[in-house]
């Protein structure tokens, strides 16, 4: 069954492997570009560029999540449920086309972090909460009764406890944030994408160019979910 | 306003079949995922990761121009059902992987000591309890499916957002097209999420 | 398509050797040539715009770094060459002495605010004269004038003039002129809008649709590198190209287009086109247009 299918599997992948050499995508002179520096040069600015705006973004909406995941008012909680429900595409057309009209024309970096980072506070408060809710509430009170304050039961056994149970969906979540970035495809912030975009204009390589990306995109990600596991590792080894 | 309606359609279209298809994916994937099969679950995990951690975008951009290049090519409107379906289907597959791990490991193993086989513990003991847990992580899914599909306007599909902002090209009236392009996907959105209630409070 | 891919590695090999720091031989010394010869204005008025840009010593440029032929940037050397980005380089020199730009993205979406707020000087990006858009901009030229071509698969039949494409799928960039301009010659054609030229392209070869319309200029570098590609007869539509400016400026307007008189006069706007559109439209450069011609400018 295994065999079977991992054979199936690879005559796939070689097929598909074929029909693109076929059609001449596989040319040594369309993969050479990719072996100079200046191209990496140029792609590594732009994944700077990425991780530069995933990072804005992350502390923001973070700090925001927070706000909202600690505020017991129902705005918050309402802000949540319709940003959860809203496309960030949607959001970035309204700071695109709305608001400069209204006098507020923020550079381009911000015109893509501001929507990403609205939007991604009402997931990242949702994880805050469920974070939070996810500490026996005994523990709490074992807290309370050694004669922590509250404050100090927060601090020491609450956050501890829900900081690690929360860092899968924060890591993940990180993730997602770190790919929305691609959206400043659409308002021209030279980002991975859109540097790939300058990139296959000039070198007329399409396809070979959204590749060599996707690669970029997949090595950078991989590596922020191994580094959570590290962390996470370590974590759980302090808690013990 | 013929455009509005229009695109509305094709998002609709294009959320239900790739949410119904990424459904059916997703169960193949975590059923390689989980299984005992070194291999298979190579293959699982490979696809999980390789879908989750590239941006939808890149992919429609990918297949959009590159399948055709291999010799596969249906109309723009498919090829972004099947991207996001692909897309999507990772994380359906991670949905119901923590929902079956929810489970007791204690449930499989009973079951498997009154003589079950893999398959019928997985169909009777297992997946009834797991159902329960994914619900929500799966209506969650949906509504950011509704939301995804949105960046097939930038292949050219002529969805919600992509009429929306034709539209204003030629009115030059953001504000009121855009809020109206929202309140349809809000509309949808809270649609997916009573129907998640209803299911919830049915399973629980 | 394989010549050229040989100079470009060519080219990133051999900047990749000089550190990156200096630029493809040949091409840019003919560049920085022409940028010697460029004329620099004498005495600012205090207090106008172009004595702001002097001072600031940077010309804040609203413009693209995708667009082949006009200003597009080269990933090697990060340079950003075409005839918009020379021509405002030489503005530059014309204003501070030196050809010191800075190049900010703009959509055609952004541009007006762009302007309105300051965060750009001028815009030099296809950027079409219509007496509607003048309301909100103002512009100085036109600098350039070119129009909206069709583009086939070769053996394309049934396509021959604009109102063949009624009814057809047809390809234009997301938010270009070419969605106005089809929309106006063929109103029931389907059009696709896709991002960027080689999509475009690339979505044509596939058959997704049954022709591209785009600048003229940029179908013909197309053409001359893809042998699957023709254009169908001449350009449909006249547009003309202005310098965007802030609205009611007036004087940095008359300043602009004095500029502009000048280097058409000494034949430095014409050498600008050889360097950069001339390099794959065949024949002598054109006429440039007369400043002011266009309604709205």
């Amino acid at each position: 069954m295994s065999l079977v299918s991992v054979v199936v599997v690879a005559l796939l992948v070689l097929l598909a492997l074929r029909r693109f050499g076929d059609s001449g995508q596989l040319d040594f002179a369309k993969w050479r570009p990719f072996l100079t520096w200046p191209v990496w040069r140029f792609l590594l600015t732009g994944a700077w560029a990425t991780v530069l705006a995933a990072f804005a973004t992350g502390v923001i909406a973070a700090v925001f999540g927070l706000l909202l995941a600690v505020s017991k008012g129902f705005l918050a909680r309402w802000y949540v449920e319709i940003m959860r429900t809203v496309p960030v595409l949607l959001i970035i057309y309204v700071m695109l086309f709305v608001l400069p009209s209204y006098g507020l024309d923020l550079p381009l970096f911000w015109k893509l972090v501001v929507p990403l980072a609205l939007s991604h506070a009402a997931l990242f408060a949702g994880i805050f909460r469920a974070g939070v809710a996810s500490v026996d509430p005994g523990q709490r009170e074992a807290g309370l009764s050694l004669g922590l304050t509250e404050r100090g039961t927060l601090r020491f056994v609450v956050l501890p406890q829900a900081i690690r149970n929360m860092l899968p969906s924060l890591v993940s979540q990180t993730v997602g944030l770190l790919k929305d970035t691609a959206l400043g495809f659409v308002v021209s912030y030279t980002e991975l994408l859109y540097t790939g975009r300058v990139l296959a204009n000039y070198n007329h390589l399409l396809i070979q160019t959204y590749l060599v990306i996707a690669l970029v995109y997949l090595v950078v990600n991989l590596a922020l979910s191994s580094f959570s596991r590290h962390l996470e590792a370590s974590l759980a080894r302090t808690a013990r | 306003m013929s455009l509005l309606v229009e695109g509305l359609l094709t998002t609709l279209a294009l959320t239900g079949l790739s949410f119904v298809s990424a459904c059916l994916l997703g169960i193949v994937v975590v059923v390689l995922r989980i299984s005992t099969v070194p291999v298979l679950r190579g293959i699982g995990t490979a696809y999980v990761e390789t879908f989750q951690n590239v941006p939808l975008l890149v992919w429609l951009v990918l297949f959009v121009f590159g399948l055709p290049e291999i010799g596969i090519s249906f109309p723009l409107f498919w090829t972004a059902a099947v991207v996001i379906s692909l897309y999507e289907a990772a994380y359906v597959a991670e949905a119901l992987r923590s929902g079956v791990n929810a489970v007791a490991h204690g449930q499989g193993e009973a079951a498997r000591a009154l003589g079950l086989t893999f398959a019928q513990s997985l169909r009777h003991v297992v997946v009834p309890q797991a159902a329960r847990k994914v619900v929500q992580p799966l209506g969650n899914i949906f509504i950011a499916l509704t939301m995804a599909t949105s960046l097939a306007g930038a292949v050219g599909v002529v969805e919600l957002t992509r009429a929306a902002n034709r539209i204003n090209l030629a009115e030059a009236q953001p504000l009121l097209i855009f809020t109206g392009a929202g309140l349809c996907y809000l509309v949808l959105a809270a649609g997916i999420g009573a129907v998640v209630f209803r299911l919830e409070r049915r399973f629980a | 398509m394989g010549k050229l891919l040989t100079s470009l590695s060519l080219a990133l090999l051999l900047t990749g050797c000089a550190g990156g720091e200096s630029a493809v031989p040949g091409s840019t010394t003919t560049a920085d040539q022409l940028m010697a010869k460029a004329p620099v204005a004498g005495e600012l008025p205090a207090g106008s715009t172009m004595d702001k840009i002097r001072k600031r010593g940077e010309l804040l440029v609203g413009g693209s770094l995708d667009a082949p032929l006009l200003s597009q940037q080269n990933p090697a050397t990060g340079e950003v060459t075409g005839f918009d980005a020379e021509l405002s380089r030489l503005l530059a020199k014309y204003i501070i002495g030196e050809p010191r730009t800075k190049l900010v993205t703009a959509t055609s979406e952004t541009r007006e605010p762009l302007l309105a707020n300051g965060t750009v000087d001028v815009i030099f990006q296809t950027y079409t004269i219509t007496p509607k858009r003048a309301e909100r901009v103002a512009f100085a030229g036109p600098y350039y004038e070119s129009g909206q071509s069709i583009a086939v698969r070769k053996g394309t039949s049934g396509v021959t003039k604009p109102a063949d494409l009624d009814g057809k799928t047809v390809i234009a960039g997301a938010n270009t002129p070419a969605v106005t301009a089809i929309q106006q010659v063929a109103p029931k054609a389907k059009i696709l809008e896709l991002g960027s030229d080689p999509e475009c392209l690339t979505a044509l070869k596939q058959g997704r649709a049954d022709a591209y319309v785009q600048d003229q200029s940029i179908l013909i570098a197309d053409a001359s590198l893809d042998r699957d590609i023709q254009l169908v007869g001449d350009p449909f539509t006249t547009d003309p190209y202005g310098i965007g400016l802030k609205h009611g400026d007036a004087e940095f307007k008359t300043f602009v287009n004095d500029w502009l008189r000048e280097i058409q006069r000494s034949g430095l706007w014409h050498e600008v086109w050889r360097g950069s559109i001339g390099t794959v439209v065949k024949g002598e450069a054109p006429v440039p247009p007369a400043i002011g011609s266009a309604q709205g400018s």
